[in-house]
């Protein structure tokens, strides 16, 4: 699973819903490779991101590259150096085991070979 | 707006109700004016005239075309040669001369002859054949007359036109599924997946997501046009794959695993993406009968586990490959969750294109399920003889209200409930209509299975009912 996946992922089991973003890493094995930059994606995705969401969890997986605010400039004027960073970050850092736990009811969400497990147990639904 | 002209698209004589269709989506993702008279389209003719304003144009609207083989700049038509040359005019660049029949077949020599018929326009520039700037073609069309023992004498249409821009049929050999390193039985075949990436304007730059991904068919058609993809399926199996052989290794195999982004396995009754995610294209073919409700994740929770909501059989694995239990999920309610989703998080003018099962009898408009902020774009048909299924184009165009807006499907949907529903969604799935007259036997994917029990006959009597009638009907139409 990509990073940029995570940050559009919420716990979902019913009636959790405060709190429950963004789901907590641990346990986590990362995995890095390179994909195609395209500056045109990235800018449709920025105002879909969780900013402050996004910082915290790179760094929670050591990668302490992403400014603490998204520039503050119009979308099409982000520069490249900033955009081949996010990137990086979104598309390239690939998570291929662990956890995700959220933060309100505790649900444990397992990454296993990249793939999320997302299913919810009976009562919870 | 700029002065239009006169093109001719060569389709292809495949999937005829999807021809039309993709050239509108086409035409809309490149932003190109296009004109036609709806009347000159016929099902069973390769040609149809059309109007825009460019040689850029034009080929925009063909490049990644799959039912469309080529575009011309139409120079002359007509019934016979003399209307055609009666409209040409002239140029002089190296240019080549081809001439081809349609729905029959011409010799070498007369077409030599056809050609030469041409040389009044005493063109300037030499003959290259290799390389020419400019390619005519002369096309005859015969008709397609299946039954006839020979083609007509003469052509019905001629056409004369400077060649422009080919379509890109070429992709459905390269995305043909028996070259494909894992397929399932759900995977849909490289055309209709090709043509549905087509209908959801998938596009570099945009996100594509398919929430019954199955062995992942349209994410990677959907990336070989840039579109960025997302998948998920209530059955992981499907996405893990097995050994090497994974909607991941597809991915790898086309080149266009930095465009597949994730999978996940969850079912989408119970989704977990955020709010205001908003996709550009929703694509999907549901998996209709198989219930991906009540779910038990046993292994992992079971300190918080309360009892089942509802007692399902299927055995609890221990492995990672788990299959959770499920109940049988209504076609009306897939249909429901599916509109009620795409008008939540698609964007304004964002597309929905999933299929539609039918009983060809029974179907009408009217079973096209609506939502107030989704409008239909096109519904293309294909036939299996006694059912078929549509393709469905929605496009959100305007914002939804939560809450206030909901999906309505016709509840007297017969024909879909007759023709799918399963009990666990494994194996045979096998109902009446509501006056209990008529069975289909179906597996999961809707293909026909042979079983050999009373039950099956009605579904075959009315086959034959069906085939002998349209027989005679086509028959009475002739005479």
């Amino acid at each position: 699973m990509r990073l940029v996946t995570h940050n559009l992922l919420q716990c979902h089991v019913k009636g959790c819903d405060t709190n429950n973003f963004p789901l907590e890493l641990s346990e986590i094995e990362c995995e890095s490779q390179e994909t195609d930059f395209n500056p045109q994606f990235l800018r449709t995705m920025v105002p879909k991101l969780e900013w402050d969401a996004l910082v915290r969890t790179a760094m929670k997986l050591g990668i302490t590259t992403l400014p603490d605010k998204v520039p503050d400039t119009p979308i099409q004027e982000l520069d490249e150096k900033f955009l081949r960073n996010l990137h990086t970050v979104l598309f390239e850092t690939h998570i291929q085991q662990g956890k995700m736990t959220c933060p309100n009811c505790q649900h444990v969400y397992p990454i296993k070979d990249g793939i999320p497990n997302m299913l919810l147990n009976d009562n919870e639904v | 707006m700029s002065a239009m002209n006169k093109y001719l698209i060569q389709f292809a004589q495949s999937h005829e109700e999807f021809r039309l269709p993709e050239l509108d989506s086409l035409a809309k993702l490149y932003n190109v004016s296009l004109k036609y008279n709806i009347q000159d389209y016929k099902k069973d003719s390769p040609f149809f005239i059309v109007e825009v304003a460019s040689d850029e144009a034009a080929t925009c609207l063909v490049k990644r075309a799959i039912l469309i083989k080529n575009i011309y700049e139409l120079w002359g038509s007509g019934e016979t040669y003399d209307q055609v040359h009666a409209q040409v005019t002239d140029s002089n660049q190296t240019f080549k001369f081809i001439v081809k029949a349609f729905g029959s077949t011409c010799s070498a020599e007369y077409q030599l002859r056809v050609i030469n018929s041409f040389s009044y326009l005493g063109f300037k520039g030499p003959i290259d054949l290799k390389n020419p700037q400019v390619l005519f073609s002369v096309m005859e069309d015969y008709g397609i007359e299946l039954n006839a023992p020979l083609p007509p004498d003469y052509p019905c249409a001629i056409y004369f036109g400077r060649f422009i821009a080919s379509g890109d049929r070429d992709l459905i050999q390269t995305y043909n599924v028996k070259k494909r390193n894992y397929i399932g039985n759900t995977t849909m075949d490289a055309e209709l997946s090709l043509i549905m990436a087509n209908q959801a304007l998938a596009a570099p730059g945009k996100l594509v997501y398919d929430p019954f991904v199955g062995t992942g068919s349209f994410l990677v058609t959907c990336a070989q046009f840039g579109a960025y993809t997302l998948g998920s399926d209530i059955d992981g199996r499907q996405i893990r794959g097995q050994g090497n052989k994974s909607i991941k290794t597809n991915a790898q195999q086309y080149n266009v695993h930095g465009r597949v982004l994730d999978n996940l396995v969850f079912d989408i009754c119970h989704h977990p993406w955020r709010e205001n995610l908003w996709f550009d294209a929703i694509i999907t073919d549901p998996p209709y009968g198989v219930r991906a409700g009540a779910k038990t994740l046993g292994r992992r929770h079971e300190k918080k586990s309360t009892k089942p909501k509802t007692t399902n059989e299927l055995p609890a694995h221990e492995r990672g490959n788990y299959y959770p239990p499920t109940k049988p999920y209504e076609m009306s309610e897939v249909l429901v969750d599916l509109l009620e989703f795409a008008a939540r998080f698609l964007v304004v003018g964002g597309r929905l294109v999933y299929w539609l099962p039918t009983v060809v009898e029974e179907y009408t408009n009217e079973d096209i399920p609506k939502h107030p902020s989704m409008r239909l774009i096109s519904n293309s048909e294909q036939t299996f003889g006694v059912w078929s299924r549509r393709l469905i184009t929605m496009e959100k165009y305007r914002e939804n209200v939560t809450g206030i807006y909901h999906a309505t499907v016709n509840k007297d949907y017969k024909g879909l409930e007759s023709i799918y529903q399963t009990g666990a969604g494994i194996g045979v799935g096998e109902t009446r209509n509501s006056n209990g007259s008529k069975l289909i036997n179906t597996n999961n994917n809707g293909d026909y299975i042979d079983q050999d029990d009373d039950q099956r006959k009605p579904g075959h009597y009315l086959f034959r009912q069906k085939y002998f009638s349209s027989k005679s009907q086509e028959k009475s139409k002739r005479e």
